[in-house]
């Protein structure tokens, strides 16, 4: 840690282990509700467990995003944060914000609008935090006056999203126009601008891990977001294809979604060449295993499976079944929970002392295990969905006589699940095995490197 | 390409992509009331709509292919099901499904009867949006479908598993009579779909009680029946009582439809076929 201001990040990813915690414990209940019978039908019903599950998912990933911001900023501007206190006052408001909300779907008070489910107060409250961070953020990289490209594009990613969640604040009277809206919220999210997010983090931590030339790195940078833009805006038609809204948008998903993972490929090569080229120069191989993870398991859950049912003829037939859930496992996994882990593995040495640099075993462990449930849970799906396409879509067997012949694959889901589970738990075990202690380090002992000019302080052994 | 120009090109990308789809946006506005018929969205409507809002149905439900996959889709379900089916339904699902053998039920909602009207109209605009054809073929709730698995094999992998209570006790009429409709032997779902315009061996029945009513008021009717329901069971029991003509369904005077049902089904099924089929309209 070189600015003592950047220990808030640990506070805010503590916040994020917790809710990513909590969100399996929904999901694994949500897994068991398929097999059913349910006893808890009247207590618990899967609405509230699902809505929960998901809610947190997206709690958690932008606690850690804010957090790992938070922590990136003073690296990139080399600079105390504008205020610590706000920065304290924004995560406790969004912690209340995030409980309450939970609380509340327990009693089914929410929009009951998929993934836009917080109430209007949340939402506002959502705002407000968006814009203190925002402003925190903004008033740091001002007063340091250095602005590099990798920030930037974090920052513009972070802004973005924050003006594309305003359209989730109002009513639609028209239920094809709210569907038509929400998907600017929640698809140029994921496959807009949070992947300028993902693509900001990826540059820093590739940056500090290996050698590589921030000059370059920054150009590619420039060119990964251009692609995404290019396709994922026009890609929203791939929601727009059964909904009520005219057919023109039919071809423009087809073509423009299918360029989609164009992107990941690049970023994919990206990290690949940044650490074939360069080499490692930092001794957080934990942290490497998460970014690489991160940029191949996104070409994996986004690329590849996003493609696989993005067409309007395959769509026709995948369109809201278990395929999606597939997909949407593996995606939001692959991009935002493992670079979002990746960032706290890369930050956690310098801030709890007596942790090894390297990563410990659990880390790796945690990591392995992650990853092949997660794999798992995708397969766990995509047998089930392809079951059910297969005997509800196509042969028209009805839909509750359908589920019960793909049960064997809601067994092996709740199986994977629980070693992805188990995976999370050593995760969380991990990061609070040490206690915090917060050092301003002068580079005297390993840590992040300085940036482009070895001005500041000495380089690391 | 030096850096310069990446700048530019992520940034030129991104305006054109936007203003591509901001004016196809604006377009899509131009077109939104036709294709959803927007003059039908009554006040009625748009409360249903809260109402699906507010119980959180789409966390189980999809519509429009939408939602959570752990209850069936309901784009089209205000064409698969009569009103008055939909709304027995939502007053207690627990008499239409047994927990036991599907292994899902869904919980009971305490809807109001307003609350139900409202969502039923919210369900039939939905269900009459343009939405390109969706789904291709239609969802069903229940069944075994048509194909290798066979209507035969329905009947067959009906019987209720051991354990279960015994069937129809505390289940509406409605609901009963949807089971014989897809389990009496021969099953009428082998040849009676209940899609509009889907002609099977046998007429479509969407709409049945409807057209029975139209039916039995008019003047060339030739059977005995005076009321709709009645009218039904008759055509259930003698099939050549009275014919909706057509070569397709019959020949001098027989139609083509199996007559044993009257002695095969119990007069409470035969009841129960009726309180179904009358929820077409
Ligand atoms: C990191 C990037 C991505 C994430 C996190 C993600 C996540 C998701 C999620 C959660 C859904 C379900 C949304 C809902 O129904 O409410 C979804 C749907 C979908 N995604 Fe992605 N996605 C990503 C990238 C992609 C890409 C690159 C493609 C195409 C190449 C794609 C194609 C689709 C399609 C076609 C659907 C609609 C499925 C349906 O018919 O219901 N996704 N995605
Ligand atoms: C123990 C592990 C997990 C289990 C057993 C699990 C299970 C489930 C279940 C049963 C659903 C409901 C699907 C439906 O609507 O029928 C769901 C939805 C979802 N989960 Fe998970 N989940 C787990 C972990 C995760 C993780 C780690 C992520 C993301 C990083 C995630 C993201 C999602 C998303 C985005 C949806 C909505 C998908 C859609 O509607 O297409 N889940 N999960
Ligand atoms: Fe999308």
């Amino acid at each position: 840690m070189r600015y003592r201001s950047q220990s808030v990040a640990y506070w805010y990813f503590a916040v994020a282990m917790v809710l990513f915690g909590l969100q399996l414990v929904f999901g694994l209940l949500s897994a068991a509700k398929y097999l059913g019978p349910d006893p808890l039908l009247y207590i618990l019903p899967f609405d509230v467990t699902k809505v929960i599950h998901t809610n947190l998912l997206i709690v958690w990933v932008l606690t850690g995003f804010m957090g790992a911001t938070y922590w990136m900023v003073p690296d990139e501007s080399r600079t105390e944060l504008y205020s610590v206190k706000l920065a304290y006052l924004q995560l406790v408001l969004w912690t209340l914000m995030g409980v309450t909300a939970v609380v509340g779907y327990l009693f089914r008070y929410g929009t009951g609008n998929k993934l836009l489910e917080q109430p209007l107060p949340h939402k506002i409250v959502i705002v407000i935090c968006m814009l203190l961070f925002l402003f925190n953020i903004g008033m740091t990289i001002w007063k340091s006056k250095r602005f590099t490209t990798t920030e930037g594009v974090l920052v513009l990613g972070l802004g973005l999203a924050a003006v594309l969640y305003l359209p989730a604040l109002l009513e639609y009277e028209n239920y094809t126009v709210a569907i038509f809206y929400r998907w600017w919220t929640i698809h140029l999210w994921v496959e807009g601008v949070w992947e300028m997010i993902q693509g900001g983090f990826l540059a820093y931590l590739l940056i500090r891990l290996s050698g590589a030339d921030r000059e370059v790195m920054e150009k590619w940078l420039y060119v990964i977001v251009g692609l995404v833009f290019i396709a994922g805006i026009l890609g929203t038609a791939h929601h727009y294809y059964w909904v009520g809204v005219p057919a023109y948008w039919l071809p423009i998903g087809g073509i423009f979604s299918a360029l989609e993972p164009v992107a990941l490929v690049g970023m994919a090569i990206y990290a690949y060449s940044a650490m074939r080229r360069s080499g490692m120069s930092h001794p957080n191989t934990l942290a490497l295993h998460w970014t690489l993870g991160s940029a191949v398991f996104t070409l994996f859950g986004a690329g590849l499976l996003g493609l696989a049912h993005t067409f309007p003829d395959v769509n026709k037939w995948t369109h809201g079944t278990l395929i999606t859930a597939m997909h949407g496992h593996a995606a939001f996994y692959g991009a935002y929970a493992m670079i979002t882990l990746a960032m706290i593995s890369f930050a956690m040495p310098s801030m709890t002392p007596g942790r090894s640099e390297q990563g410990s075993s659990i880390g790796y462990w945690s990591f392995w295990l992650q990853l092949g449930g997660m794999f798992g849970m995708t397969l766990s799906f995509a047998t089930a969905g392809i079951g059910q396409v297969y005997l509800e879509r196509i042969l028209g067997m009805g839909y509750l006589d359908a589920q019960l012949k793909i049960q064997v694959h809601f067994v092996m889901l709740v199986v994977t699940g629980s070693i992805f589970a188990i995976g999370v738990g050593l995760f969380i075990y991990d990061f609070f095995r040490y206690a915090p202690r917060f050092e301003v380090d002068d580079g005297q002992t390993a840590g992040p490197r300085p940036a482009t000019k070895p001005v500041v302080t000495a380089a690391h052994a | 390409m030096n850096k310069r120009q990446a700048r530019l090109f992520a940034i030129g990308s991104t305006v054109i992509a936007t203003l591509a789809f901001l004016g196809l946006t604006i377009d899509s506005h131009r077109q939104f009331p036709k294709l959803t018929n927007a003059q039908n969205i009554t006040p009625a409507v748009t409360h249903g709509k809260d109402v699906w809002h507010k119980y959180n149905c789409i966390n189980c439900h999809t519509l429009f292919g939408e939602g959570a996959y752990y209850a069936p889709d309901l784009t089209k379900i205000a064409q698969h099901r009569g009103a008055e089916y939909l709304k027995a339904y939502m007053k207690d699902p627990s008499k239409f499904y047994d927990e036991q053998r599907h292994r899902r039920l869904m919980p009971k909602q305490d809807l109001t009867d307003v609350e139900i009207a409202d969502l039923v109209s919210f369900l039939d605009w939905v269900s009459k949006v343009d939405n390109q054809g969706w789904p291709p073929r239609p969802i069903l709730v229940t069944g075994a479908g048509v194909g290798p698995m066979g209507v035969l094999q329905a009947a067959a992998g009906s019987a209720p598993p051991p354990g279960a209570p015994p069937a129809g006790a505390d289940k509406s009429p409605i609901a009963l009579g949807e089971v014989v409709f897809r389990e009496a032997m021969p099953a009428c779902a082998a040849c009676h779909s209940l899609l509009p315009g889907a002609q099977m061996a046998g007429p479509s029945l969407a709409g049945v009680a409807t057209r029975a009513q139209e039916t039995v008021g008019s003047a060339d009717y030739t059977g005995d029946a005076k009321d709709a329901a009645a009218y039904l069971r008759e055509s259930i029991v003698q099939p050549s009582a009275h014919m909706i003509t057509g070569a397709m369904y019959s020949a001098s005077g027989v139609s083509f439809m199996p007559a044993t049902y009257g002695k095969d089904l119990t007069p409470d099924k035969i009841d129960h076929l009726v309180a179904y089929l009358m929820t077409f309209k």
